[in-house]
């Protein structure tokens, strides 16, 4: 069965050759729907471009037609961002997939949007940070977040999705440095050090304009080329591992171990996250088993630098506990740490731990979120999830430093069955709006997030964003719906 | 959105509604990866979707979610689906790749969805038909008659077989019919290690290419047939040098679902399988064999899908040729469980010739890479489909499976 009409096919098997264009249902369906609760909807043709004259010429097209063009990779965002809520043209950029440059001396890579987490793990790992040919460690990295290895790079980084060194560096979206752009208009933008040079080290000190294209999710652009930052790899890593009896003892030491700015990562998660698989349905928890589990993965260029870190910990938990945080010594299973360290992961990317056999649904409610709003929402959330019969599979990470956080609840949900869909819905939603006053933002929000955020949002913080919006896209084509405002 | 089984005149693919509800719509499956310690391992290990690219071709993900579409109505049978379904070589790379529920059950929920669309209307593909129009009476997928399958045996080593044995070499249809000299190479070979085996004279077609295609019914009497051979020939194994045999009477006739098809047609008790690289592996180990000669060449080996994937035999052939004088073995980048498939299995090779040969260049212009002068393997089919490529792109490599290389240069200590 095909959708679509004949003529728009034609055109745009004439822009990418026949082989990469269809409007038959059984290559759009795997289109329709992502692993959330978001309604699925059917695109009326799928394109892979190639080139950045080929995105261009598509989008001519779109605006000429008036048809919505949805960016894509993988569709792993968990926020429903890739479906496409009113139809049209699914623009899967997955056959640009180069990794253009890898800058070994000024620590920098550009990539296209179809480059893997396994590719560009793989590439930087082979890469050795250098100057002049002298060559000073073994190995780059970038944030490697908890998704599978097939996901974008460039769209996770573009999302603001998270990586392993937040707690050092912040998340992945801070660690950009140039970039190229499709405007929904068509004409091709460079923003960032690569407008002027073909270097692609840094966006300041210029204007920020990537924040146009940062945040999005795919309304405002394609962004064609990223220039990111890259990181030598430490050859010294440890995970420390504590319990809590509670929400707010797991967050008191979070916030006083985050103060010295130590690690690469903090990160606590409530007992029904610490469960392989998270329990579906709800289930109590035993009462002796502490209500929080804590990692943090330290690193250092020496081992000494590594035990100055491990000694420091142990002061923050001892200085901890003197004041009555209760705080229970527990370590994590070997395979838990290397799950931390063996990053990008198979297994936890895998959403095996999030999913398994309850019927392959997953969404959250989340992310950024002070640290302050963890316990008191951690408790909200916990009524919220139970009386829905979820578990409160619930997660803290710090973001570098004391400013913002994660705050989140990972949820597994019963596809097979309409009843545990809504139950899902309906609590994330709930918890949104619950969270929205106490200053959580979810991110990659599906369109249920996206009108929760729109009403309690500042009226001129609205007209803004729907003036740029209307700027950059006169015709409404990119990705339409998922902002809520157009 | 809840994806509902509405549509249950799909039987065999609802009875695995289940299961492929747990596909969460990852992509783990999409692309081959694993951390290590000083590399990290990625490539494209999906032929399908290296060659088609829509999501629906990529890994077992779009394959599932055109079961689900199915199987909730909110899909259509159509000649696309079909062209979907049949592509696939059923390597499973993606099954490899898969951390999810679904992970068993992701070449059987193919096979069923194969199995499904003979019962639509809709274009399965012609070359896939027309041997499937003649198994019954020819009792091989080659359109060749049945009275010759013994063919590539010389009368003077048929007439020396013994009438019981140990062991039943099970030569396959694509030894039998075209790859003759490996079939001949492992009867040499195993006389010279004075193996006691014998060579049916009612062998018919595994049934690999009957149940990769998802035809049951017709399967059923060529499992039946085969399964009464070795109380015939007093015999307690089979030995094969075909890894698709290996897979299917190892597995498939052996076996419980999702693995095996035991659910269907009984299980074959008491019956050893063995491919004859394992064979040799142990006689190797036991110091039986001794070598009387070299086979001086850099030598790349391929893990046919099989074998390798399949059933997760991925050393004893590495072992052996270590084990040879004079090899130098060299690996390819996708190697053992992230192999990259010859293009032939699942159908394919039949069904869609320029794709598969498409696919077995790729992996040439690979071996070549590696700088080895020999390309081989332990499957006929694989050799058909790599010589090929070897062929239609002038590669300078020589295609030779194992036992070609090990028969004239050992005998039993």
């Amino acid at each position: 069965m095909a959708r679509g009409n004949k003529e728009i096919l034609a055109k745009l098997e004439q822009i990418v050759g026949p082989e990469y264009v269809s409007n038959e249902e059984a290559n759009l369906i795997p289109y329709s729907w992502d692993l959330t609760w978001a309604e699925p909807r059917m695109p009326d043709y799928v394109v892979m471009p190639k080139t950045v004259t080929e995105i261009q010429r598509i989008l001519r097209l779109a605006n000429h037609q008036k048809i919505p063009v949805i960016p894509y990779v993988n569709a792993t965002n968990i926020g429903g961002l890739c479906v496409p809520e009113e139809g049209g043209i699914i623009m899967d950029l997955k056959r640009m997939d180069q990794i253009i440059k890898i800058d070994p001396e000024t620590c920098y890579a550009v990539i296209e949007p179809g480059v893997s987490h396994a590719q560009l793990s793989a590439a930087l790992k082979a890469t050795n940070p250098q100057w002049e040919g002298v060559e000073f460690s073994k190995g780059f990295e970038f944030g490697w977040g908890v998704h599978p290895a097939s996901a974008s790079v460039l769209a996770m980084a573009i999302n603001h999705g998270i990586g392993h060194l937040n707690g050092r560096l912040g998340i992945n979206s801070q660690l950009l440095s140039s970039m190229e752009v499709v405007l929904p208009t068509a004409e091709v933008v460079k923003i960032g050090s690569c407008a002027y040079s073909d270097s692609w080290h840094s966006f300041l000190p210029l204007p920020r304009m990537d924040g146009l294209f940062t945040g999005w999710m795919g309304t405002t652009g394609i962004v064609t080329k990223l220039g990111l930052w890259i990181f030598p790899i430490r050859p010294y890593r440890d995970v420390l591992t504590i319990a809590a009896a509670s929400a707010k003892d797991i967050t008191k030491y979070m916030v006083h171990w985050r103060h010295y700015s130590l690690c690469d990562e903090v990160t606590a998660v409530s007992w029904w996250l610490a469960q392989i698989p998270i329990t579906f349905p709800y289930k109590d928890k035993p009462k002796d088993a502490p209500e929080f589990f804590s990692y943090t993965v330290i690193s250092g260029w020496t081992e000494e630098e590594l035990e100055y870190k491990r000694k420091m910990w142990k002061k923050v938990v001892q200085e901890e506990k003197a004041r009555g945080t209760q705080l229970i010594d527990f370590e994590y299973p070997e395979e838990a740490k290397r799950g931390r360290t063996e990053l990008p992961s198979r297994i936890v990317g895998s959403t095996k731990n999030y999913s398994k056999s309850c019927g392959g649904g997953l969404a959250w409610p989340g992310t950024f979120a002070p640290c302050k709003s963890w316990p008191i929402l951690y408790e909200k959330w916990k009524e919220i999830y139970i009386r829905h019969g979820l578990s409160p599979a619930t997660r803290f990470t710090d973001y570098q430093g004391a400013h913002y956080g994660m705050l989140r609840c990972m949820t597994p949900f019963d596809k097979r069955n309409p009843e545990s869909v809504k139950a899902a819905r309906d609590a994330m939603v709930e918890c949104v709006r619950a969270g929205i006053p106490l200053g959580m933002l979810p991110y990659k929000p599906p369109v249920e997030y996206m009108n929760e955020l729109n009403a309690a949002a500042d009226a001129g913080y609205v007209y803004l964003m729907t003036k740029i919006k209307d700027m950059l896209d006169p015709n409404n084509i990119m990705n339409p719906g998922k902002l809520g405002v157009r | 959105m809840a994806l509902e089984l509405k549509n249950t005149s799909l039987k065999e693919l609802a009875k695995l509604y289940d299961y492929i509800s747990m596909c969460t719509h990852c992509g783990n499956c999409k692309y081959g990866y694993e951390w290590g310690k000083t590399g990290n391992f990625a490539a494209m290990l999906c032929v399908q979707g290296d060659k088609y690219n829509f999501d629906s071709y990529r890994g077992s993900r779009g394959k599932a979610a055109i079961a689900k579409g199915l199987l909730s109505n909110k899909l259509q049978w159509s000649d696309a689906v079909s062209h979907v379904l049949f592509t696939c070589t059923g390597c499973g790379a993606c099954q490899q790749m898969c951390e999810t529920d679904i992970k068993p059950y992701i070449l059987r929920m193919f096979e069923a969805l194969r199995s499904e669309a003979w019962k639509q209307n809709v274009a399965i593909p012609e070359g896939i038909k027309k041997w499937s129009s003649t198994i019954g009476v020819n009792r091989n997928p080659y359109l060749e008659k049945h009275e010759n399958r013994l063919d590539w045996l010389p009368s003077s080593i048929r007439s020396s077989l013994p009438k019981k044995a140990e062991y039943i070499y099970f030569a396959g249809c694509t030894a039998s019919y075209r790859q003759k000299s490996v079939a001949l190479a492992t009867v040499k070979l195993l006389q010279k290690l004075k193996v006691d085996f014998t060579v049916s004279e009612d062998e018919w077609c595994c049934a690999s290419p009957l149940l990769r295609t998802g035809q049951y019914d017709l399967a059923k009497e060529f499992v039946e047939h085969n399964k009464e051979l070795p109380e015939k020939y007093g015999a307690s194994g089979f030995i094969t040098t075909c890894a698709g045999c290996y897979r299917t009477l190892s597995r498939d006739y052996k076996m419980d679902p999702p693995e095996g098809y035991i659910d269907k047609f009984g299980k074959m008790e008491n019956v050893k399988v063995v491919h004859t690289i394992q064979l040799i592996e142990e006689m190797l180990n036991k110091g039986e064999i001794e070598f009387t000669g070299s086979f001086n060449s850099t030598v790349t080996y391929h893990d046919p899908c099989h074998l390798g994937r399949h059933a997760e035999v991925y050393e004893a052939p590495r072992n052996v040729l270590k084990a040879i004088p004079g090899v130098n073995l060299v690996e390819m980048y996708r190697n053992r469980k992230f192999s990259f498939c010859c293009g032939a299995g699942g159908g394919v090779r039949g069904g869609f010739a320029d794709y598969s040969l498409e696919t077995s260049a790729k992996r040439v212009r690979e071996a070549e890479s590696t700088g080895a002068s020999v390309l081989t393997s332990t499957c006929p089919f694989c050799w058909r489909n790599l010589t090929d490529a070897i062929e239609m792109t002038k590669s300078p490599l020589k295609m030779v499976d194992i036992v070609e290389i090990l028969e004239p240069i050992v005998k039993r200590k």
